[in-house]
C-alpha cells in the first residue's frame, strides 16, 4: 500500500474519530516514557579505566561489544562473550571502530558549501546557522513546487535511521529511498513468495551446504561465516562462484559457474530429486502447495541441459542433488544476502527456496529456519497530514519501467514492463527513483536529504547519480565522514559516531533473536549530534515557521510540539527502558551484559506445528505461487538464459572483501593494510590478460557504456576467463577521503544501471566491459 | 720509558701532504653531514633497511672499517710484536690508521644503532655474555685501548711497552674480529652465514685489508713509490708477496664456499649464493668482488712477483675497493632469503617476484658511508702531515 | 597522551608485570587449527589496536599468510596460515641480544624491554620467523607479547579473543587440563621450522 493511500485513510480516521483525541493519546504515551525515572548521570571524565557495553555500527550486524576506555580515550573494543550471535567475535572492521572517533578525516563541524558543488569549498557554521539554512531551503522548495514530495530522502539502515524517517515525515515527503534495492530486495521477494519470509540458514547444524553468489568468508562476518569455518571437518561445502574467493578456499568443491546460470543448476537438482524420488513426500504433501505443477515444470531441466548452461558437469549436479536429499533436512542452499545480480534474480531465489522445501529442509535442524524477533515497545511516531503531498515517483505505473531491463529479458513475459510489481513502500527502487528524478516524471524532485548513505558510490552509474545531484536545488547530507555524496552537497551535518551517542534498543531478528543498544563510550569529541537530535532540532525550527504548516492540521502541529518536547527532555536511556518494559530485568541485563535475550537455543518447527500458517496466500509453502500469476508473473521459476559478453568484452562482477563491503571503510588505513594493498585491482585470467596484452601490475582502462576507470591489473588464475572483477569503494571523488581519493577504480562509475521489475533491485552483474592497456 | 720526551718525537711536518687534499677530503666528509642530520631529524626511516633486511650498507661499512683496523694491527704486529725487523718500519702508520679506521667504524655503527648511548650504559649494566655483539663490542673497546697505548709507546720508541700493548692489541683484535665473524656465524636462522667459516674468513680477509692499506699509505706518505726509503721498500716488497699469498688463500676459500653452497642446492644457502652469482648482487660480485677484489690484484702480484711497488700499489687500491664490496655482498646476501615465504598476506617487506627480498641503500646511508670514508682519509692525512710517523 | 606515549607506557607496564610475575608457573602457548581460518584479519587488526602498533604496512606483530597448494584454473587450493612470534622455548633473539633487552618471562613469553633496546637489530636477523619490527612508537624492537597486559586479568590475547571461528586457542601448556593441552594430546600437530631447534610454543594442528 502506498503512503499516500495510508495518509488518506488516516485522514478519514481522524476526521471521523476526532484528531485531537488521537494526538492527545500520543501525548500520554510520551509522558509514560517521561515517567520512568532513573539515574543517568553524565559520563565522567576522570582518569582511570572503565569497560562500557555498547554495539558496533560499522556493518549491519551490530555486534555487541565491550569498550575498554583508559583515561577517557578508547583503548580497545572487545567482543562481548554474552552475545552468542557474534560467536564472541569482533571482526577487523569492528576492531578499527576504536579509531573511528579519532579519525583525522571525520566531520567535526556543520558545513555550508561556499564554492561550486564538488569544488570542496566550505565554511564551518554553527548548528543554528545550518538549521536555518536548511529550513529556509526546505520551505522555499515546498512552496516553489507546491509539493512536499519534491524533497527526497535517502538513507540506509542503522539504529538512528528511524529518526531520519521521522524527519521525512515531518517534511512530509513520500519519496524515501533506501538501500535494499541495491542489495537484497530480490532475495526477500523470492524467498517470501515461497515461505512468506526470508529465512536464515542453520549452518551450525547443516551437513551439506551449497553456496552460490554469496562470499560468506569475505563479506560481512556473520554467524553463518563462523559456523561454516568451524565446521570444515564435519560438513560438506560446495561453492559456486566465477571467482576463487576465500570462501572457495574453505570449500570441499568449488565450481567456477558461468555467471547468471545458477538457476539452471537449481532446477536440475530439483529435477534429479523429483525424478529419482528423493524428495520428502510426507513433507511435500503436508506443507507445500503446487508440487505437481513443479514436477511437470522441471521435467525439461535435466542435469545435461544444466551443464550446457552453467558449465558444471552433469554428474556433479547429480551428485549435489543426491547429497542434498541424502543429508536433508540438514541441507541448505544458502539464501545469501546481496542478490542484485542478474535480471531473473527473483525467480532464481524462488527456485532456491523450492529446492530446500522439497527435501523438507525447512524449520528443522540444519535447514532453513524462519527468523524471529523480540518485540519491543515502540516510541510510535505519527506523521503529520499535509495537503501538498504527491505519490512517490517510482510507485504505481511507471511508463519507463521497461527501460531499466537488460535487452535480453525485455521479451520475457514474466517480467513487468510498466511498474515494479512488488515495490517496497519505504524503500523504493533506487535505479527507477533516480531515472524518475532525472526525467522529472511525474513531477520534479529538487531537494534531497541523505543520511548515512552514499549513493554516488553505491548506486550503479556514477555519472548519472552526479547528474541527479546536479539537478537538485538543495542537498543536505548527514554523515560522520565526508562521503562522496556529502562532497556534492550544500549542507553537511556531522553526526556523532556510534561510540559517542545513545541509540535505541533494537531486536536483531534471526534464528535466535537478541536485543542490543548503544550508549556513549566516550563523550562527543567534536561539535556533532546524533540523528535524533538533528531531527528534533529541525522539527523545532520548522515549528517556528508558520509558512511550513499552512497545509497541516492544527493537531499535527501540536503533536509535533509534543514530539520535540518529549525527545528533547527524555534521555535515550529512558526510551530504552520503555522499549524493554515488557520484559522484567531486561534493561538491567542489557546494561550489564550488553545484550538481552530470552534464549540462545534455536526454536525449531514453529511453522510446522498443527494450525501454523505461513505468511503466504495459501498459508503453505508455495512451490507454485498464487500471488504471482495474479500480478502477471510466472507461478513457477522459469529459467532465462542470460546474455553473454560479446567477443572482446568481459562480464564485470562486483564482490566483497573482509575489510570492505560498502563504501564506508575504505579510507581506514588499518583496513587498507589488512586488505594488503592501497588500491583495488582488476582480476583477470591469464588467458584474457594475454589477449588484451596486459601484464600483472600494468594499468588498464575498463570501459562500459556507463563510464570508464583506470585500474591496476592483477593477473590471476582465481577467475573465469570471461569474467573480471575489482573491489568496491575505491577511486573516490571526495578529497576528504584522503586515502582513497582518486586511488584505484570505482565500480559505481562503470556499472550500467539495470534493474529488474519484480522487486526493483539493481542488477550489478549485467555489465560487459572492454579492457585496454592504459 | 723515557721521561723527558720532546714534542719533536710526536710531531713532524710532512710536506708531501698537500692542503688541497686535506680540504678535498674534508669536503667529502662534510657530505656525510647531510645523512647524519637527516637521520637525527627524521629517524631511521631515511635508511633503506627494512624488516627483512635490517642490516644494510652502514653495517657492511662498519665491518669494512673494523676489518681494516684489525688487519692493520695484525700486520703491524709482525714487526714490533713478533720481532720481524723488516716490518718494524710499518708500525706507526699501520697503528694510527688502525685507530682511525676503528673510530670511523664506531662512528658509522653509531649512526646505524638506534640508541648508541643507551648501548654504552646497558652493555655495562646489563651484559649478555651469550651475545656475539656484546663480545664484539666489548673486545673492540679493549682493542681500541690497546692500540692507542701501542701507538703511544711506538711514538715514544718504547719497544717493550709497544710489545706488550701490541700483543694485547693482537689478541684483542683477533678475538674481537673473529667475534664479528661470529655475529654472523652464530645465526642458525641464516644458513648462508651460519657456521665456523665466517670467523676464520674474517681474520683472513683482515690480513688482506691490512696489507693492502699499508701498501697504499706508504705511497701517500712519500708521494710515489720511487720516493720510498730503502727500508720501507723492503718491507713493502715483502708485504706484496704476503698480499699475493693471502689473496690466493681467499680465492681458495671463496671457491669452496661457493661450491658447498651450490652443490645439491642446500636450502637458503643456495639462493643466497645464486643472488651473488647470477642474481641481484652479481655485478657487485663479479666486477668488484672477484675482479677488483681478488683476480686483478692476485695476478698483478703473481706476474710482478711483488717486486714492482707501483704495480703492488695498483693491486692494493683495486683490492681495497673490491673488499668494500665484499663486505657489502656478505652482509646483504645473507639476508636476501626471507624468513617467511612472501605469500599474499605475509607482508614480507621488499619481496621480489622470485621469492627473494631486496635492499638498496638510501641516499642518506650512502652519504654517511662516503662521509665516513672521506673523514677517515682526512684524519689519516692530517696525522700523516703533522705527526712523526717515520722512524 | 599521544598514541606513541601510550605504546611506550604499555611496554613499561608489561616490564613491571613481568617482574611481578617472576614466580609464575604457567607456560603459555597457542594451538591453531588453520582449517577454520578465513583470512578475515580480525586478529591482525585487533593486535594493532590492543598494542598501539603504529599504522604502517610493515609495522605488525602478527600476520595471516596465504598458503597456496595449487592454483591453475579451475583447480585452486589454498589455506590460510595465521602466525606471529613463535614464543620459542629456545629463542635465538634472546640469545643474541647484547643487553638482555630481549628476554623470556617466567611464564615463557619472549618480550622486549624497550628501555634496554639499543636497536642493533641483531634479534631481527636472528629470528627465523620475521616476527619483529622496529617500532617508532616505543623506539625499540617490538613483537608479540601474547598481550602480556592481559595476563593478570586472565584474558586471552586480543588475536585469540577476537577471532570469529576461534582458530587460535590460548592456554597453559603446563596444565594437563587446559584446552591447549587436550588439543595437543588428541591431535597431530606441527610447529614452524622445527629444524631450527627453536621449540616454538605455537602449535599447528594438522
Amino acid at each position: 500500500m502506498f503512503l499516500l493511500k495510508t495518509k488518506l485513510n488516516r485522514r478519514k480516521f481522524l476526521a471521523y474519530s476526532g484528531g485531537t483525541l488521537a494526538a492527545g493519546a500520543m501525548a500520554t504515551k510520551f509522558s509514560t516514557i517521561k515517567a520512568i525515572a532513573s539515574e543517568h548521570g553524565k559520563q565522567s571524565k576522570e582518569p582511570g579505566t572503565k569497560t562500557v557495553p555498547s554495539a558496533c555500527a560499522i556493518c549491519v550486524n551490530k555486534c555487541s561489544l565491550f569498550a575498554d576506555v583508559k583515561d577517557g580515550v578508547i583503548h580497545k573494543l572487545n567482543p562481548n562473550h554474552n552475545f552468542f550471535k557474534s560467536r564472541s567475535m569482533l571482526c577487523a572492521r569492528g576492531n578499527v571502530g576504536a579509531k573511528v572517533p579519532y579519525a583525522p578525516d571525520r566531520l567535526k563541524k556543520p558545513l555550508i558549501r561556499t564554492g561550486k558543488r564538488g569544488e570542496g569549498k566550505w565554511k564551518e557554521v554553527s548548528w543554528d546557522e545550518a538549521y536555518d539554512y536548511i529550513v529556509e531551503n526546505v520551505i522555499k522548495l515546498i512552496d516553489k513546487y507546491d509539493n512536499r514530495s519534491s524533497i527526497a530522502f535517502a538513507s540506509t539502515e542503522g539504529l538512528q535511521e528511524e529518526f531520519f524517517r521521522h524527519l521525512t515525515s515531518v517534511v512530509g515527503s513520500t519519496n524515501s529511498v533506501r538501500h535494499p534495492t541495491l542489495c537484497l530486495a530480490s532475495n526477500i521477494q523470492g524467498y517470501s513468495s515461497v515461505y512468506g519470509t526470508l529465512p536464515d540458514a542453520d549452518i551450525a547444524n547443516a551437513k551439506f551446504v551449497v553456496m552460490a553468489g554469496s562470499n560468506r568468508a569475505e563479506a560481512f562476518i556473520t554467524p553463518d561465516t563462523i559456523d561454516l569455518a568451524k565446521n570444515r571437518k564435519e560438513q560438506t561445502f560446495v561453492y559456486l562462484d566465477p571467482r576463487a574467493t576465500k570462501s572457495a578456499a574453505l570449500a570441499d568443491k568449488w565450481f567456477p559457474i558461468k555467471p547468471g546460470t545458477d538457476m539452471a543448476v537449481v532446477l536440475a537438482m530439483i529435477n534429479v530429486i523429483i525424478s529419482e524420488g528423493l524428495y520428502d513426500k510426507e513433507f511435500v504433501d503436508k506443507y507445500t502447495h503446487g508440487f505437481d505443477q513443479l514436477r511437470e515444470h522441471v521435467k525439461k531441466n535435466t542435469p545435461e541441459w544444466a551443464e550446457k548452461e552453467s558449465e558444471i558437469p552433469a554428474d556433479e549436479i547429480r551428485w549435489m542433488a543426491r547429497k542434498f536429499a541424502e543429508n536433508a533436512p540438514a541441507s541448505v542452499w544458502y539464501p545469501g544476502r546481496r542478490s542484485s545480480f542478474t535480471a531473473n534474480d527473483v525467480y532464481y531465489r524462488r527456485s532456491c527456496a523450492i529446492l530446500n522445501a522439497i527435501v523438507g529442509a525447512w524449520d528443522r535442524k540444519g535447514g532453513l529456519i524462519p527468523k524471529s524477533g523480540i518485540s519491543l515497545k515502540s516510541h510510535e511516531f505519527i506523521f503529520p497530514l499535509y495537503d501538498r503531498v504527491k505519490n512517490r515517483i517510482d510507485g504505481g505505473k511507471v511508463n519507463f519501467a521497461a527501460d531499466v531491463l537488460p535487452e535480453y529479458i525485455k521479451s520475457n513475459k514474466g517480467m513487468p514492463k510498466d511498474e515494479v510489481a512488488f515495490l517496497s513502500e519505504a524503500d523504493g527502487s533506487w535505479v527507477l527513483f533516480r531515472d524518475a528524478i532525472l526525467k522529472q516524471k511525474p513531477y520534479p524532485v529538487k531537494g534531497m536529504f541523505i543520511y548515512k548513505q552514499n549513493p554516488v558510490e553505491s548506486v550503479p552509474n556514477r555519472a548519472k547519480t552526479l547528474e541527479m545531484l546536479k539537478s537538485m536545488e538543495f542537498i543536505c547530507t548527514i554523515d560522520i565522514q565526508m562521503s562522496d555524496t556529502a562532497w556534492y552537497s550544500d549542507v553537511v551535518l556531522p553526526e556523532s559516531t556510534y561510540l559517542e551517542r545513545w541509540d535505541p534498543a533494537h531486536s536483531l531478528s534471526g534464528v535466535a533473536p537478541v536485543v542490543i543498544f548503544r550508549q556513549p563510550v566516550i563523550e562527543p569529541l567534536f561539535d556533532t549530534k546524533s540523528m535524533k537530535d538533528i531531527t528534533v532540532d529541525l522539527t523545532e525550527k520548522f515549528l517556528q515557521k508558520d509558512a511550513f504548516w499552512v497545509d497541516a492540521w492544527e493537531e499535527d502541529k501540536a503533536y509535533m510540539e509534543d514530539y520535540v518536547k518529549t525527545f528533547k527532555g527524555v534521555p535515550m536511556s529512558h526510551i530504552i527502558e520503555h522499549q524493554l518494559s515488557d520484559y522484567p530485568g531486561a534493561y538491567k541485563m542489557l546494561k550489564e551484559k550488553g545484550c538481552f535475550y530470552k534464549t540462545d537455543k534455536i526454536p525449531y518447527g514453529k511453522t510446522l506445528k498443527e494450525g501454523a500458517r505461513l505468511k503466504t496466500k495459501t498459508g503453505k509453502i508455495e512451490l507454485a505461487s498464487v500471488r504471482y500469476p495474479e500480478a502477471g508473473l510466472y507461478a513457477l521459476p522459469v529459467y532465462q538464459k542470460p546474455s553473454q559478453p560479446p567477443e572482446g568484452k568481459y562480464r564485470f562482477v562486483v564482490g566483497r572483501h573482509a575489510q570492505f563491503t560498502q563504501a564506508n571503510t575504505q579510507n581506514v588505513p588499518y583496513l587498507l593494510e589488512a586488505y594488503g594493498h592501497y588500491e583495488n585491482m582488476l582480476w583477470i585470467h591469464p588467458k584474457s590478460a594475454l589477449k588484451q596484452g596486459l601484464n600483472d601490475g600494468d594499468y588498464a582502462i575498463v570501459k562500459s557504456s556507463a563510464g570508464e576507470q583506470k585500474v591496476k591489473v592483477h593477473v590471476t588464475e582465481y577467475t573465469r576467463p570471461d569474467t573480471v572483477f575489482y573491489l568496491h569503494g575505491f577511486g573516490r571523488l571526495s578529497k576528504w577521503l584522503t586515502n582513497v581519493y582518486k586511488v584505484g577504480a570505482s565500480d559505481a562509475e562503470i556499472l550500467e544501471d539495470y534493474a529488474e521489475t519484480i522487486s526493483g533491485n539493481a542488477l550489478l552483474h549485467e555489465t560487459f566491459v572492454e579492457i585496454k592497456k592504459a | 720509558m723515557s721521561t723527558n720526551t720532546t714534542t719533536m718525537d710526536f710531531f713532524a711536518k710532512n710536506d708531501k701532504i698537500s692542503n688541497i687534499w686535506l680540504i678535498l677530503t674534508l669536503l667529502i666528509s662534510l657530505f656525510g653531514v647531510y645523512g647524519v642530520f637527516n637521520v637525527l631529524i627524521n629517524g631511521h626511516d631515511v635508511y633503506g633497511v627494512t624488516r627483512t633486511v635490517p642490516w644494510g650498507i652502514l653495517i657492511s661499512t662498519y665491518v669494512f672499517f673494523v676489518v681494516s683496523s684489525t688487519g692493520l694491527c695484525l700486520i703491524s704486529s709482525m714487526g714490533h710484536v713478533f720481532g720481524i725487523e723488516k716490518y718494524e718500519v710499518i708500525g706507526k702508520r699501520a697503528v694510527i690508521l688502525a685507530i682511525l679506521t676503528l673510530l670511523c667504524g664506531f662512528g658509522v655503527i653509531a649512526m646505524e644503532l638506534g640508541h648508541p648511548f643507551r648501548m654504552m650504559i646497558y652493555n655495562i649494566i646489563s651484559p649478555n655474555f651469550e651475545s656475539a655483539i656484546w663480545w664484539m663490542g666489548t673486545l673492540y673497546g679493549v682493542y681500541l685501548v690497546f692500540i692507542i697505548i701501542e701507538f703511544y709507546f711506538l711514538m715514544k720508541h718504547n719497544h717493550k711497552g709497544a710489545f706488550y700493548a701490541g700483543l694485547g692489541g693482537f689478541i684483542a683484535g683477533i678475538s674481537a674480529h673473529s667475534n664479528l665473524g661470529a655475529v654472523f656465524g652464530l645465526l642458525e636462522a641464516r644458513p648462508f652465514w651460519h657456521g665456523p667459516y665466517l670467523p676464520i674468513y674474517f681474520i683472513l680477509s683482515a690480513l688482506i685489508s691490512g696489507t693492502a692499506l699499508i701498501l697504499i699509505i706508504f705511497n701517500i706518505s712519500y708521494g710515489r713509490p720511487s720516493n720510498l726509503p730503502e727500508k720501507a721498500k723492503n718491507a713493502l716488497t715483502g708485504l706484496s708477496k704476503l698480499f699475493g699469498l693471502f689473496l690466493g688463500i681467499i680465492i681458495f676459500f671463496d671457491i669452496w664456499k661457493i661450491i658447498t653452497s651450490v652443490y645439491g642446492a642446500p636450502p637458503e644457502k643456495y639462493e643466497s649464493v645464486m643472488a651473488l652469482l647470477t642474481g641481484q648482487l652479481s655485478f657487485n660480485f663479479w666486477f668488484f668482488e672477484v675482479m677488483l677484489g681478488m683476480l686483478i690484484p692476485f695476478f698483478i702480484i703473481l706476474f710482478t712477483k711483488g717486486r714492482n711497488l707501483t704495480a703492488s700499489l695498483i693491486a692494493a687500491i683495486s683490492a681495497v675497493i673490491g673488499i668494500f664490496y665484499m663486505r657489502y655482498d656478505l652482509v646483504i646476501a645473507g639476508q636476501l632469503f626471507p624468513m617467511r615465504e612472501p605469500a599474499p598476506g605475509a607482508h614480507v617487506q621488499s619481496a621480489l617476484q622470485n621469492g627473494m627480498v631486496t635492499y638498496s641503500p638510501s641516499f642518506s646511508e650512502i652519504s654517511i658511508v662516503i662521509g665516513a670514508l672521506g673523514f677517515c682519509v682526512f684524519l689519516y692525512l692530517l696525522a700523516e702531515k703533522y705527526l712523526n710517523l717515520s722512524e | 597522551m599521544s598514541e606513541n606515549s601510550r605504546a611506550l607506557k604499555l611496554a613499561e607496564d608489561n616490564q613491571k608485570l613481568a617482574n611481578k610475575r617472576k614466580k609464575a608457573k604457567e607456560k603459555w602457548g597457542i594451538v591453531l587449527d588453520t582449517s577454520k581460518c578465513i583470512d578475515c584479519k580480525a586478529c591482525t587488526v585487533a593486535c594493532k589496536m590492543e598494542n598501539y602498533v603504529p599504522v604502517g604496512f610493515y609495522n605488525y606483530r602478527i600476520w595471516v599468510a596465504e598458503d597456496t597448494h595449487y592454483a591453475k584454473y579451475p583447480v585452486i587450493s589454498r589455506s590460510f596460515q595465521p602466525s606471529q612470534c613463535q614464543q620459542c622455548e629456545n629463542p635465538p633473539c634472546v640469545h643474541v641480544c647484547p643487553t638482555h633487552a630481549s628476554y623470556k618471562t617466567a611464564d615463557g613469553v619472549v618480550m622486549v624491554d624497550s628501555k634496554k633496546c639499543i636497536l642493533c637489530k641483531y634479534c631481527m636477523t636472528a629470528c627465523p620467523y620475521d616476527a619483529r619490527y622496529e617500532s617508532h612508537a616505543t623506539e625499540a624492537i617490538d613483537k608479540c607479547t601474547f598481550c602480556y597486559q592481559r595476563r593478570e586479568e586472565g584474558k586471552d590475547p586480543a588475536c585469540v579473543e577476537t577471532c570469529p571461528p576461534k582458530v587460535r586457542v590460548f592456554g597453559d601448556l603446563n596444565d594437563p587440563n587446559s584446552e591447549v593441552s587436550r588439543l595437543l594430546a588428541y591431535n597431530e600437530y606441527t610447529v614452524l621450522k622445527p629444524e631450527k631447534g627453536t621449540k616454538p610454543k605455537l602449535k599447528y594442528i594438522k
